[in-house]
């Protein structure tokens, strides 16, 4: 009898044919365990026994039975767990199989004997009076019963699973995705300032050359906050050579952890997001203030720019990045990590907070 | 005599780029520069080019905007769109056979849409505004003043107003003259203005109520608009029933 517990390691990347058990050790799992023995034992009860009579000391005989069926079984997969979840999973399936029935007859067997010494087998409803009949009827139940849940916890596994490549998926998607009109306007004025510049077109070269890099880059996941202020830098620089003037950033990040750990490309959308939508329509251009604070173990980066003026064309929707940011800062955060973005008057808000770990805290 | 040319962008880079790319391919002037949709129309009215190089987007009056506003003159320059990246833009023009350079442009393309440009008809800027998904009307009404071109978004304007000659544009600003026929207006801004009058057409989106008068006589308020407007007698059944009010 095993019951469903926490998945903890959804982002282990076994390949799918495998068998898949989840972590009996934790205290949650044997919280369930003690819940559903306790729940199969008053079914039982109920089923058996006319109400009020012999159902209280039915109930507590089978409840006890269930419990260290269930608690032994949940203690033997949990030290197996390791070397279980490498097995195939016919191969697996058949030796949990086995371990479990094997589980149950000698804990039939020993209740059976315990029970008929201490002589509560006459008139049990639990103990059936021969011996066979009961360890029978009980492995029967057990291949059943872990069958079914042995199938349970490979369908939602691969759920999980499933719903982890999509989300990373995603994420490909959004860091494939530099906007083409940037680059072919970043190329137009490359190829201007090869001819009047040309020590400004040789380092723009080498700007939208980490861009990419930053963008295409294989080792995704986490990077430190220097860098990826610097990668946000950088795409400043290429948008400040073609708006020139309209466009100011105002960087108030000094405060913030330079080691800080933070997904790749977490700020630079948000700051091309800023630019895109707050700048460039807006005919004089405006301010994009980037402030950094850190308080108490938690780090707040704030993105604000001015609210497109109405009546000019309004351009499309900056929520699949939203979104994206907040799916990456999730998995590597969880709960505590937050993203709210709002218009607030004249401006455009949006605030990343999350918690500070770098690469010594991360390890241990 | 070398063809005057007018450059438009945003981007002061691109800008620099066209302008020596001109000067070098000869036999072309470059009559000024212009930064925004609204001094490109300015421009255009007061040094006459020959050829309009406009960029497809920019910050207020984006460069169909210009085409939109330029072809309702009565002897407009020819328009050569640029663009970096603009999808919709590009299949329409295409389709349409509009001139359009994609950035950064090549010199040699660049002299063959010089030698090809031609104007641009109205019927062909709607298709390409359609196709590009932006509406096929004006986003505002240009006014030829003293102090040269004034552009007053649509979303301002109450009414139009035909007296004999001109035509009356009264907006949150104040009025002016403009010289479209109340007509071709009706038929630009049908989605969004409504004929009252013979000679008026209003802002359904400032529409308040209608009343009557003891003669009979309808009038419409308009919201924002101190005036009330006189409603013929066959507009106002129309108005009522479309507008329920």
């Amino acid at each position: 009898m095993s019951a469903p517990a926490r998945d903890n390691s959804a982002r282990d990347n076994e390949p799918a044919k495998q068998l898949y058990l989840p972590d009996f050790c934790t205290g949650r799992a044997v919280l369930a365990i003690v819940i559903i023995c306790e729940l199969t034992a008053m079914v039982l009860a109920l089923a058996r026994n006319e109400v009020v009579l012999g159902f209280w000391p039915d109930l507590a005989r089978t409840s006890m039975f269930l419990l260290w069926i269930g608690l032994f079984g949940a203690g033997l997969l949990c030290v197996l767990r390791g070397y279980l979840n490498r097995l195939t999973l016919p191969k697996g399936s058949v030796i949990v199989l086995a371990l479990t029935a094997a589980l149950v007859a000698i804990i039939s067997s020993v209740a059976y004997f315990l029970g008929s010494r201490a002589g509560w087998l006459t008139g049990s409803a639990l103990i059936p009076d021969d011996h066979w009949t009961f360890l029978v009827r009980n492995v029967v139940i057990t291949f059943i019963v872990t069958g079914l849940a042995l199938r349970y916890f490979y369908v939602t596994h691969e759920w999980r699973h499933n719903v982890e490549l999509q989300a990373r998926a995603r994420v490909h998607a959004l860091q494939a995705r530099i906007r083409p009109h940037f680059l072919f306007n970043s190329m137009n004025t490359i190829a201007a300032l090869t001819r009047s510049n040309p020590a400004r077109a040789e380092e723009a070269v080498q700007d939208l050359a980490d861009l990419f890099r930053a963008n295409l880059s294989e080792k995704r996941g986490q990077i430190t906050l220097a860098e990826e202020i610097e990668v946000a830098r950088t795409y400043q620089r290429m948008e400040q050579l073609r708006l020139g003037e309209r466009l100011r950033v105002d960087w108030k990040v000094d405060s913030l952890p330079r080691e800080a750990l933070v997904p790749g490309l977490t700020l630079q959308p948000l700051l091309e997001n800023a630019i895109y939508h707050g700048v460039e329509p807006r005919p004089d251009g405006g301010v994009v203030t980037v402030t950094g604070e850190f308080n108490k173990g938690m780090i707040t980066i704030v993105v604000r720019n001015p609210v497109p003026l109405a009546n000019l064309t309004v351009r499309d929707g900056n929520r699949l990045a939203l979104a994206n940011i907040k799916e990456r800062l999730d998995l590597m955060y969880g709960e505590r990590a937050t993203v709210k973005s709002g218009r607030f008057d004249e401006e455009y808000i949006v605030t990343l907070r999350f918690p500070f770990a770098d690469v010594a805290s991360s390890r241990s | 005599m070398s063809l005057r040319v007018l450059i438009v962008d945003d981007e002061p880079p691109a800008r620099e780029r066209l302008r020596s790319m001109l000067i070098e391919a000869g036999g072309f002037e470059v009559a000024g520069e212009a930064g925004n949709g609204e001094q490109a129309l300015n421009l255009v009215d007061s040094l006459q080019p020959d050829i309009v190089l406009l960029d497809v987007r920019m910050p207020g009056v984006d460069g169909l905007e210009v085409a939109r506003q330029l072809a309702t003159n009565p002897e407009p320059p020819a328009v050569i769109f640029t663009t970096a990246f603009d999808e919709y833009a590009m299949q329409a023009f295409e389709s349409e056979a509009v001139a359009y350079l994609l950035k950064p442009i090549r010199a040699e393309k660049l002299r063959s849409a010089l030698a090809k440009a031609g104007r641009l008809t109205r019927p062909q800027l709607q298709q390409v505004a359609s196709a590009a998904r932006e509406p096929a009307r004006r986003s505002h009404i240009g006014v030829r003043g003293r102090d040269g071109l004034k552009l007053i978004p649509l979303d301002e304007v109450f009414c139009f107003h035909a007296d004999q000659k001109y035509t009356t544009v009264k907006h949150q600003k104040g009025d002016d003259l403009i010289e479209d026929s109340l007509k071709v207006l009706e038929e630009e801004f049908a989605s969004s203005f409504v004929r009252i009058h013979r000679n008026a057409l209003v802002n359904t989106k400032f529409l308040e109520r209608i009343a009557r008068d003891a003669t009979g006589q309808h009038f419409v308020h308009l919201r924002g608009l101190p005036d009330a407007l006189e409603v013929s007698r066959r507009m106002a059944g129309d108005l009522k029933d479309r507008f329920r009010i």
